[in-house]
């Protein structure tokens, strides 16, 4: 449609693609700040109140934790998946994906404030989050004996080495191509994204797998799931594609990213959040059958334990609150094609997607044989990383532009029309 | 009835619509805006390749074909539901592997699959009948010209019956929005 052809020129002047300057400034600010003190409240609770409370607080940090490894996780592999596939309709909105990608570094950091608190907890109150890795609690323990050659202290610390070691190599150098040709406009930088995207992909897949192993399913040793690397990713997924959204709409309600992110960009956006939400759905119903079906008591604990109390309201309200209402609500046309709807069907996800992963990591907490029901430590503990990445994250969008200047696909990016 | 050996008499031929000729995509869109704004509701256009925007230019709804397989859905699903239940809770029960007779866990894979499975035969079937397939003739085929549309040539044919037609003041009409060749189709 040649007739239909947009003005590059005014698509890409200053005001559509730039925040203005000193813009989320305070908000980055009371965000970062309001993160930080809730990682310090977190910290001060868990060090004065005892072993239960110090192992709740370590649950609950290790929850926000992985809600924030899952936004930068999904961004990663989305944009590598954008490269290798050479989608044209994302060009104009790759900058946002971009962004949490970049903040891979603070994955590393949050992981070792984690391992910090882990460490004083233990030394303060004899806390663990890892209870493998209490040579009293395993002793005698011939299923830990079994998997001692895995699942030991030095092989985990340098595998989450190796993970944050691929994971920031591939991100610094994607997001140096993409911003480095901003400026001088080298269309080889594509290439480059794209040939490294291929590794890349294959690398992410290993090392996002073992450290869903790692984080998640050694939480309970004994336990163990082969759908467990696959749903740390699929959650991953849907948090990112829900979180970029939202991002975009808020940043064109501001006025930005006229043409850049039009209805259509949306209406495909929307189905890919509609199409996660169903992987999750399919990922996560196919680890509970298996689970169910073959009735392996090693296995059967994970579920037995979320039958109990106060998670078993959680086991309804998971399947339903993250799958069947966003798929009837996600279904339509014209709701994929509005923004407010979607936007709060991502806030609805982004929501329950923490709450999934609280399920998922939390309610192994167990004290003296009893489950620990939420608690209000909770609250902050999650909060308390999530809040540090979400200003870092509105830092990083105000810095630069929203958008790649001179990606090779801009043209198709920007004529981007949905026909269906 | 009465009389075997005389033959019927031909049916005399009748006006069946207007078709006029396009050479591309853009023409015949452009045209297509044209026949939608004056509001002609019996009219139809014909292209060897996908046109991207046609639908819009031609102001159609949204298909009806979501809500066949949407419905279909459902009937799948229920299928799926009272067969596994009826089978295996009723009928012929075997306890296997110690599970209950009637758990929606087994259940929830053929629930799926038929859901699936009913949707596309929905989309399918549905398909044919709103589009009124499969028919042995249509009017147009009766052109000679009207071959080109399968190979290099875009159509637009206005029916006889679309309550704005009038034979030549449609014929200008086309003719005016660019359209060539235009021929009368009788059936």
């Amino acid at each position: 449609m040649s007739a239909a052809h947009v003005d590059r020129q005014q698509v890409l002047s200053q005001d559509n693609v730039y925040l203005p300057e000193g813009a989320g400034k305070t908000a980055s600010v009371a965000l970062m700040g309001l993160g930080l003190l809730a990682i310090a409240g977190t910290f001060l609770a868990g060090l004065t109140g005892g072993k239960e409370l110090a192992e709740t607080a370590l649950f609950a940090y290790h929850t926000g934790f992985l809600v924030v490894m899952g936004f930068m996780l999904g961004a990663l592999v989305f944009v590598m998946i954008f490269h290798q596939t050479n989608a044209g309709f994302t060009a104009t909105l790759r900058r946002q994906f971009e962004n949490p990608m970049s903040l891979m570094p603070l994955g590393l950091l949050l992981f070792l404030v984690g391992v910090a608190m882990q460490w004083i907890f233990n030394s303060a109150n004899g806390a663990y989050l890892f209870h493998w890795m209490d040579p009293a609690y395993v002793a005698g323990d011939v299923i830990y004996e079994k998997k001692k050659l895995f699942l030991n202290i030095p092989r985990f610390y340098i595998s989450a080495l190796i993970y944050f070691g691929v994971w920031i190599t591939l991100s610094y150098f994607l997001f140096s191509f993409s911003t480095r040709q901003d400026t001088d406009g080298d269309k080889w930088l594509t290439a480059h994204a794209r040939k490294l995207s291929a590794p890349g992909l294959l690398l992410f897949a290993f090392s996002a797998s073992f450290a869903g192993f790692d984080w998640i399913m050694s939480l309970d040793y004994h336990w163990f799931s082969t759908m467990l690397g696959v749903y740390f990713f699929a959650g991953s997924a849907v948090s990112c594609m829900a979180l970029v959204t939202l991002v975009l709409i808020i940043l064109r309600t501001f006025g930005r990213l006229h043409v850049a992110f039009t209805d259509d960009h949306l209406h495909d956006l929307s189905k890919l959040l509609f199409a996660f939400t169903v992987f999750w759905a399919y990922i996560s119903f196919s680890q509970y059958f298996l689970i169910w079906y073959a009735n392996i008591p090693e296995e059967t604990a994970f579920f037995l334990l979320r039958k109990q109390g106060v998670w078993e309201y959680f086991s309804w309200i998971i399947p339903i609150c993250h799958f069947i209402i966003p798929f009837v609500f996600l279904m339509a046309r014209t709701v994929r094609r509005s923004r407010p709807l979607i936007a709060l069907a991502c806030v609805w996800l982004l929501g329950i997607h923490v709450v999934d992963w609280y399920w998922m990591v939390r309610a192994g907490l167990m004290h003296d044989g009893e489950i620990v029901g939420p608690q209000f430590i909770d609250l902050f503990a999650i909060a308390g990383p999530v809040l540090v990445f979400a200003g870092l994250l509105v830092r990083k969008i105000a810095s630069g532009p929203l958008m790649p200047l001179q990606d090779p696909r801009l043209d198709e990016g920007l004529n981007h029309k949905n026909y269906v | 009835m009465s009389d075997h050996s005389t033959p019927k008499a031909p049916r005399e031929p009748e006006t069946w619509g207007i078709m006029a000729e396009f050479a591309h995509p853009g023409a015949i869109s452009k045209a297509a805006e044209v026949m939608r704004d004056k509001g002609f509701t019996k009219w139809d256009c014909y292209a060897p390749i996908p046109v991207h925007g046609l639908d819009e230019a031609m102001g159609l709804k949204q298909s009806k074909i979501t809500w066949v397989m949407g419905g279909m859905c459902l009937a799948g699903f229920s299928t799926a539901v009272l067969m596994q239940w009826w089978m295996s809770a009723v009928d012929y029960q075997i306890v296997a592997g110690g599970k209950p007779l009637a758990a929606w866990e087994q259940f929830l894979p053929i629930m799926f699959e038929l859901s699936v499975l009913f949707s596309a035969f929905g989309a399918v079937f549905g398909m044919l009948i709103l589009n009124l397939l499969p028919r042995w003739h249509h009017p147009l085929f009766t052109k000679e010209r009207f071959l080109r549309v399968s190979d290099d040539r875009f159509v637009i044919a206005v029916e006889a019956i679309d309550p704005l037609f009038d034979e030549a003041e449609t014929r200008e009409l086309l003719a005016s929005i660019g359209g060539t060749n235009i021929e009368l189709v009788e059936d």
